[in-house]
Parts: structure tokens; C-alpha cells; sequence
């Protein structure tokens, strides 16, 4: 079922008005977009509409692009940041900070990342003390949804609460037709870059997408009681710890701090992606190691995302899940979260 | 816009004092004071503290806010940020952030006798408490302290035995694993010496700190010994990078020690679906 906070205002446009208006907007503004980086697709930076991987396609030149391999969510919390930078002169030391204060679009960005977005801001805008470099970054990113025509095959969004068409986390909404797009304003701030005047405005309705089969998934309240499950173990045995599975998720968001250094008496403090999995993750100073066991490690990451996440920002009954399917693609080992998911649901 | 929550204030070393075998205790002048935030910090509080150039680490504060404008906190020589403090001069500039996480609640202490038990580093963020009872000896009861360490060269604290010792109604028990020539106290685990001393449970509150193996321990003797969950506390160490909830570090189940702590009763982490 499509959910949108929409006023109601849409408008239809070809692809050459998509184009045009793209173009338009990455002359005053950074543009980020799909983009195929080394065979790759990801999220990145655009300066000509040519170098877009059009998530629907280009009508007779290419076909649709599969969803960024990262989430959206390293547009706003990047791999790596520099949080400010350390100037040590004898033993004075100055300090200087710099914020990443400029306008960004994101085009073509799928409901399952924005949502991922929404449940981001729940730790770093909702729960104090605000992430200042999340917050900034937030203010100045207008987030253009695409709409999924149907779900991939490693899709699950429907079965944690989202919906291939779900516009409520997005400014400006693009639903593919069969003639172009159809643009629907979602927010303000979206409202404000459409440019009203040029376009065909419409009271039509976007097609709905097609779905695929909902699977239930635990409630938040049930997670407890599975804990000293025997399940965790015999799933991690073959879990390799790499971590890839939270590099791309849209909503893990664990991260490590450290210094760097630039040049003499030169350094950046810098803030980096991390993650559960890590086995010295947990390591303590005299080396008492948190978590040792794997099937621990995995098994937070569950809970993490079904259990702690909701409880530790007050989400209520929700998961930090978007079944987006990234990382049962990226795994190298097959561990499936639709697999867990389902094989907790159901009975002993 | 918010301002940089990671961001530390600088402060300058005044002074070092060798508190054991490697083990150091630094004594640090916030700039301008440290703003508001620094002259209150309460016991059970801590600070992440940089090396600046290897990075940040988190130390409880070991001294009380009342015993003048310094913020102190001990570092044992571990790793690259506790070894490039150790390696500071007198005069050098640091960072500290803070203060941080809960403290202990002095206030609903107040009337009841205290047994604080420290093990090894694990007494340093003991030591706020100790001071606030001496500094306010008539709010509290009988003070009871049971002080361990694995060899009399890593107790800390020990030039200041002297002045606990002669606080009214205080005792101190010292306890070594291995003891050397000349040792007149304890010798054995911390348990062996609560064991032995054996503190009523009447209108008393214990408070823990310690290496994890020790906490456990000595908080299910406790127990055994009819300290009521509410009634025992601890205070937690976890390895954190952020110290504000947000980097996911340190979470036993769904609690974050560095925002839900790390100061608990056992009420609160003994049930705990994760262990510590």
C-alpha cells in the first residue's frame, strides 16, 4: 500500500524534463546520484546528467539500474569524517573545526534507503546530545525518492513496515509511468525545488507497485526469550566476522574514533564506520575481551536492529531493519536475514 | 547550529604523581574552567581524555568536585593513548570531554553506612566517593573500605591511606594476591578479604569497582551475603568511542553504559539478558 504525506501535488514529466531539471540543480547545488564507480554502482557526486545510473532506466539507451550497492546513509554519516583538525606547536595545541555546510540534492534514492535515513535521525537528531555533522548534513540534503516499480530479489521492505512505493521519508517522490515520471512534492522543501511553473500538473495517481509476499517478523516485545537460543551459535558457525553486512546497511551505525596523522605536528581527529562483528570490538585496556564468541557478536547485531535499537531511541514496536537486502547479498557466507527472521517465527 | 559534542575542552597539565607501578595520576587544569559543566562533576562521573595525535580514552574522574578546581583521573600504561599520556610533561595541553554518564547517588546514600570496594585501577573512580564521605563525614554512616590489588607495587592511592585511616568511624583493608617482605595486611582476593571482614547488611550500601572477573564475583558474594540488588552498586568499564549513546559500543543488551551509566545497582544490571 502506497503512504505518502503528500499534499496532493503532482505533475507529470518526461525524461528529457528530468534531465533538464537535474542539470538545473547541480549547477547551484552538489548533486549526488546513482553513478557506476569502477563496475560499481553508488551513491556519488555528479557533475554532467550523463553520468547518472538511471534507477528506471534511459528510455532506448540503458536499462534500469540496480539499487547503490552503500545505502544513502553515507551521504549524511559518511565511512569516514573528519570531526576537526589538531594543530600540536610545543605543548600548545589548537584546535579547528569544519562543518560540511553545503546544499545537496540526492537524486534517485529508493524508499528502503530514506527510511533508513528516518530511523538514523531517531539516534542522531531525536536523542540528545544531537550529532552536530548528522544534523548539518540533514539541513542541507534534499532527499528525491524513486519509487521501485517491483521488488528485488533479495527485497523484504514489505515485511518490516516499508513498502516499494512508501514516499513518507522523502522530499520529492518520482514514480516512473509509462510516458516519464510522475513528481510528487512530499515536503516543503521538496515543494520548493520543483519548478512548478514549467511542468504539467496532474490529479493522477501513480500506479501501485507490485509486492511480494509479507513474512511476519518477530516483535520487538519477543526477542528476549531467544536469547540464550542455541540458534545464534549454529547460525555464526560459519559467520566470518568481515563486517560487511553493517558497512551496508542503511541503519547500522556504530563508529570509531581515532587520530591521523596529516603532516607534521599536523593531525585530523576522524570519526569511522565500525562494527559488532569486529572480535576486538569489545577489547578492554589489560585485554579482557567483551563478546568473544561469535555467535555472540552475531546475535547482537539482531537484537541491535529488532530489539535494542527501538528500546535505546523510544521507536516503540519497530525495527531498524529496512529490508532493503543488502547484506544477504553482500555476505559471503549466506547468512540470510529473511532466514533468521523466519526461522525464530517459527515454533520450537 | 548544535555544537560539536565531540569536541573536547582543553585543559593543562599540572601536575603527575607515579601512583604505581606504572600507573600515574594526572591532575588537569581545564581552560577557563572547563565551562559550567566542569565545576560540578559528580562521583561516578567520567571524562574522555586525548592524547591529542593518538586519540581519546575514557577515564573515571578520581577526585571530588569540592577538593578544588583540577580534574584528576589515573592512567595505567596499556596502549598507544595511555602511553602517549604517561609520556606528557607538566605545562603540556590535553583534551577532556565531559563530564559524562550518571554518578552515584551521594544524596540517597545519605544516613547509611558504605562498604566501597576497590580492586586494582577499578578503585580510582571509588576514590570521588571516599572523598565525598570524608568531606561531608557526618551525612554517612560507618565507611568501610576493602582496597586489592595483585601485588603491593599496583595499589594506588597508597599516600592516602593515612588520611582515610583517620576519618571517624573509617576503616581500611588492604588484601594482595602476592604479597612481598614487609607486608602486614591481607593476602588473597578481594572476596577472601570480604569474607573476612564481613560487613553488616544493615542500613549499608556496597559499592564495586573493579576488573569484570572481580565485579562478578564480589557482587554475587554480596548477594550471598544479603546485600539486597538495590543495595549494591557498580560501576561499569566498557571499551567506548563517543561516551554520548550514539557509537554503539558499549552496550550490555539494551542498555548503553556510557548514557545508562556507568554507575548501576544490581538491580538494574543483574538481570541483564548480556553479562558484563
Amino acid at each position: 500500500m502506497r503512504k505518502t504525506n503528500a499534499d496532493g501535488k503532482s505533475w507529470l514529466i518526461s525524461q528529457a524534463e528530468l534531465e533538464a531539471w537535474l542539470d538545473s540543480i547541480s549547477n547551484a547545488r552538489s548533486l549526488i546520484a546513482p553513478r557506476q564507480v569502477s563496475g560499481t554502482v553508488l551513491y556519488r557526486p555528479v557533475s554532467k546528467i550523463n553520468e547518472i545510473a538511471w534507477p528506471g532506466g534511459r528510455p532506448g539507451k540503458s536499462s534500469a539500474s540496480p539499487r547503490p550497492v552503500l545505502s544513502v546513509k553515507e551521504i549524511f554519516f559518511p565511512p569516514t569524517e573528519r570531526l576537526f583538525k589538531i594543530q600540536k606547536t610545543g605543548q600548545e595545541i589548537h584546535l579547528e573545526e569544519a562543518y560540511p555546510d553545503w546544499e545537496t540534492v540526492v537524486f534517485g534514492v529508493r524508499p528502503c534507503d530514506s527510511r533508513g535515513v528516518k530511523i538514523l535521525d531517531a539516534l542522531f537528531l531525536d536523542t540528545n546530545p544531537v550529532d552536530s555533522f548528522y544534523a548539518r548534513r540533514r539541513a542541507n540534503t534534499t532527499i528525491i525518492g524513486f519509487a521501485c516499480k517491483e521488488m528485488g530479489p533479495t527485497c523484504f521492505c514489505t515485511s518490516v513496515g516499508g513498502a516499494p512505493d512508501d514516499a513518507q521519508d522523502v522530499d520529492i517522490m518520482l514514480y516512473e509511468t509509462e510516458a516519464g515520471y510522475l513528481a510528487e512534492a512530499v515536503t516543503e522543501r521538496g515543494r520548493f525545488l520543483i519548478p512548478a511553473g514549467e511542468w504539467r500538473e496532474t490529479t493522477n495517481s501513480p500506479e501501485t507497485s507490485i509486492t511480494i509476499e509479507q513474512f511476519p517478523v518477530p516483535e520487538n516485545g519477543k526477542w528476549p526469550e531467544h536469547f540464550n537460543d542455541t540458534y545464534w551459535t549454529r547460525m555464526s558457525e560459519r559467520c566470518l566476522s568481515c563486517r560487511a553486512c553493517a558497512y551496508v546497511c542503511p541503519t547500522c551505525h556504530c563508529f570509531a574514533i581515532r587520530d591521523e596523522l596529516i603532516g607534521p605536528g599536523e593531525f585530523d581527529r576522524i570519526r569511522c564506520w565500525d562494527s559488532c562483528a569486529g572480535a576486538n570490538y569489545r577489547r578492554l585496556a589489560g585485554g579482557h575481551r567483551g563478546r568473544p564468541e561469535k555467535a555472540e557478536r552475531l546475535r547482537n547485531r539482531f537484537f541491535c536492529k529488532f530489539y535494542y535499537y527501538a528500546e535505546q531511541t523510544g521507536l516503540g514496536n519497530t525495527s531498524a531493519c529496512t529490508g532493503c537486502g543488502r547484506c544477504i547479498d553482500v555476505c559471503p557466507v549466506g547468512v540470510d536475514i529473511t532466514e533468521v527472521l523466519q526461522d525464530l517465527e517459527r515454533p520450537a | 547550529m548544535n555544537a560539536n559534542p565531540l569536541m573536547p575542552t582543553l585543559g593543562r597539565l599540572v601536575e603527575v604523581r607515579d601512583l604505581a607501578t606504572e600507573i600515574k595520576l594526572l591532575r588537569v587544569e581545564m581552560q577557563n574552567g572547563g565551562g559550567a559543566d566542569f565545576q560540578n562533576f559528580q562521583p561516578g562521573q567520567f571524562v574522555f581524555v586525548s592524547a591529542f595525535g593518538l586519540g581519546e580514552a575514557p577515564f573515571g574522574i578520581a577526585n571530588a568536585a569540592g577538593r578544588g578546581p583540577l580534574v584528576d583521573f589515573a592512567v595505567a600504561r596499556l596502549g598507544s593513548v595511555t602511553t602517549g599520556l604517561h609520556e606528557l610533561d607538566v605545562g603540556d595541553q590535553l583534551g577532556v570531554r565531559g563530564p559524562l554518564g550518571n554518578s552515584f547517588p551521594m544524596a540517597k546514600f545519605k544516613g547509611r553506612n558504605l562498604v566501597v570496594l576497590g580492586g586494582g585501577i577499578g578503585g580510582a573512580p571509588l576514590r570521588p566517593v571516599i572523598q565525598h564521605v570524608l568531606d561531608h563525614r557526618g551525612d554517612y554512616g560507618k565507611l568501610t573500605i576493602l582496597w586489592a590489588a595483585r601485588q603491593p607495587s599496583l595499589l594506588i592511592f597508597t599516600d592516602e591511606y593515612a588520611e582515610w585511616q583517620a576519618a571517624p568511624d573509617t576503616e581500611l583493608h588492604l588484601t594482595v594476591d602476592k604479597p612481598e617482605d614487609g607486608w602486614g595486611h591481607s593476602v588473597g582476593l578481594i572476596t577472601q578479604l570480604l569474607e573476612k571482614v564481613s560487613p553488616s547488611t544493615r542500613n549499608t550500601t556496597a559499592v564495586t569497582c573493579g576488573p569484570p572477573v572481580m565485579i562478578r564475583n564480589v557482587t554475587r558474594m554480596l548477594a550471598g551475603m544479603g546485600f539486597a540488588p538495590e543495595d549494591s552498586y557498580v560501576t561499569l568499564e566498557a571499551r567506548m568511542h563517543c561516551g554520548l549513546g550514539k557509537c554503539g559500543r558499549c552496550n550490555l543488551g539494551e542498555k548503553l553504559v556510557c548514557v545508562d551509566g556507568p554507575v548501576f545497582s544490581m538491580a538494574e544490571v543483574g538481570n541483564l539478558l548480556e553479562s558484563y
